[in-house]
């Protein structure tokens, strides 16, 4: 493992194996989202605004 | 003169831990952790955790360090009124922690920290809400690393939801026999079939739980440099968010979900009990209440009303779900739903049965309620009454207890298929077995039923 430093809980080989093949696939997703982004702010679609407190049903208001 | 005390919990991290100097909670920092934490303060990231209520707030403190060798700082966080454990929590709180956890990972993210453990101990409910209170949880994030707790979050927060949404509800109970959460081939073997076509599950469960077992005796080779990208673990964080979001629990079916649609209490009596639980409690003035068989949580909300923090426990997982749902809605900052066994409450657990404390030990309180419960200690679980009276003796110094007949429906209920055993089971030996550990204040004949309600103070 290259973690600098070693992190003090052990991540597990299987996690760590299994969590870089599937976040690379998940990866893509976020890639092809940002570029559909970039392609429809070409065509003047105007991007949603950010809204940090929309990503947890728990956040207050 | 001051009395030094480390936690018995926090002794995992070398970052720092945990220590109460004359009944004060003080959290060291150790040097080893310095850059770390400068980031967390400097990056904004605190001031933006700690609005949006997702951070225990700390202050910097002159205070000695329990341990000055090691040590970088002394912080003083806020005390939390009532240390919770995930066992004790309903379907949506824990789903809540679990959300609250993501949240503050894709925040830390976007300044450049991410979380090195994503424990579920490390969240309690503050103000209503699902907080992280430990400080000591960042790390600066290294492009190119895989998320270190991302075994602990499946393990601590996704494996006990979906085994709750998707086989029982009850199955939360397995966190308290797993201390480092449900072991994922365990999860894996008991979720249906159908789990293995939800793409969140087939991968953070079942794969997940195949690599672990595939990999479990071997020693990972360094990957490349790089192994996972910024946009990958992003994506990895959406995903388990994704996940967490879909999975529900409908409270229904279980046992006491529909309990006040299904009694003899009349209107009166119900509001005669509300009104006498209210005067008690603002007569008293209690900093600490615990509502023992708190069902949906009604007549905690008459003790909170005095400004109490409330714990309203109950053993049945729908009537706390929808307590805390009441408590969501209405914004509640003073009430926590907790779902407790009486008959078998939490005991200490974890290493040397020192990192959780029992029941017992959070204890005790200004003033217990003990409504409509007594029946059911008594005589559903055979406990005889003077035990009753040590047990409530050791928990609180107020107690509001209500004494339910034995001609009442709801015992004739729990007597019908079986012996009376219970001579000593009337008013006279009830009030004869606590009176040997209680001042009895106050006794009201309940409008309109057969019921008495109490106050009484121990001895």
């Amino acid at each position: 493992m290259h973690f600098s430093p070693l992190p003090y809980l052990d991540p597990g080989s299987g996690s760590f194996i299994i969590q870089i093949a599937i976040a690379a696939l998940l990866g893509l997703g976020v890639a092809l989202r940002a570029s559909w982004g970039s392609i429809k702010k070409y065509f003047g679609v105007k991007p949603k605004p950010e809204d940090e407190d929309s990503d947890s049903d728990n956040v207050q208001d | 003169m001051s009395k030094i005390k480390q936690l018995s919990a926090s002794f995992r991290d070398p970052s720092g831990f945990l220590f109460t100097d004359s009944g004060i909670l003080y959290r060291q920092i150790n040097r080893a952790y310095s850059n770390d934490y400068a980031r967390l303060m400097d990056s904004g990231l605190y001031d933006k955790l700690v609005k949006a209520g997702l951070l225990i707030p700390h202050v910097e403190s002159d205070q000695l360090p329990a341990e000055s060798d090691a040590a970088f700082k002394v912080i003083q966080p806020e005390r939390v009124p009532f240390i919770s454990y995930p066992y004790e929590w309903s379907f949506s709180q824990l789903k809540d922690a679990a959300l609250a956890t993501l949240s503050i990972q894709k925040r830390a993210m976007k300044l450049d920290m991410s979380l090195k453990d994503a424990s579920a101990y490390n969240i309690q409910f503050v103000r209503g809400k699902a907080t992280l209170i430990d400080t000591l949880s960042f790390e600066i994030y290294k492009e190119g690393e895989p998320w270190v707790a991302y075994k602990q979050f499946c393990q601590h927060f996704l494996a006990p939801l979906v085994l709750m949404a998707y086989c029982d509800v009850r199955l939360s109970q397995l966190l308290r026999v797993y201390i480092d959460g449900v072991p994922l081939d365990l999860a894996s073997g008991l979720l249906p079939a159908k789990t293995k076509f939800n793409f969140g599950l087939l991968t953070h469960i079942h794969i997940h739980a195949g690599a672990q077992k595939k990999y479990s005796d071997k020693v990972l080779v360094a990957p490349r440099k790089g192994a996972m990208s910024r946009q990958a673990l992003i994506g990895l964080i959406e995903s388990l968010e994704n996940t967490v979001k879909k999975l529900t629990w409908k409270p229904a079916g279980t046992e006491w979900g529909d309990y006040y649609e299904n009694t003899n209490y009349t209107d009166s009596a119900f509001e005669h009990k509300k009104q006498l639980v209210k005067e008690w409690s603002a007569e008293k003035k209690p900093a600490l209440v615990w509502d023992l068989g708190g069902n949906t949580g009604v007549f905690s909300r008459e003790a909170a009303a005095s400004g109490a923090f409330t714990v309203s426990f109950d053993i049945d997982p729908a009537a706390v779900e929808q307590n805390y749902r009441t408590v969501k809605t209405k914004k509640e900052q003073n009430i926590l739903p907790l779902i407790l066994d009486l008959t078998n409450p939490s005991p200490a657990l974890g290493w040397d049965n020192r990192e959780r404390d029992s029941f017992g030990a959070r204890g005790p309180v200004d003033m217990a309620l003990a409504l409509a419960v007594i029946h059911h200690l008594a005589i559903s679980n055979n406990v005889p009454l003077p035990q009753l009276a040590r047990f409530f003796a050791a928990h609180c110094k107020w107690l509001v207890i209500e004494f339910v007949p034995k001609s009442d429906s709801q015992v004739q209920k729990l007597l019908t298929s079986r012996e009376d055993i219970f001579p000593t089971y009337t008013r006279e030996g009830f009030e004869a077995a606590f009176v040997t550990c209680f001042v009895i204040h106050k006794s009201e004949s309940v409008r309109d039923s057969e019921r008495t309600l109490y106050l009484m103070e121990s001895r």
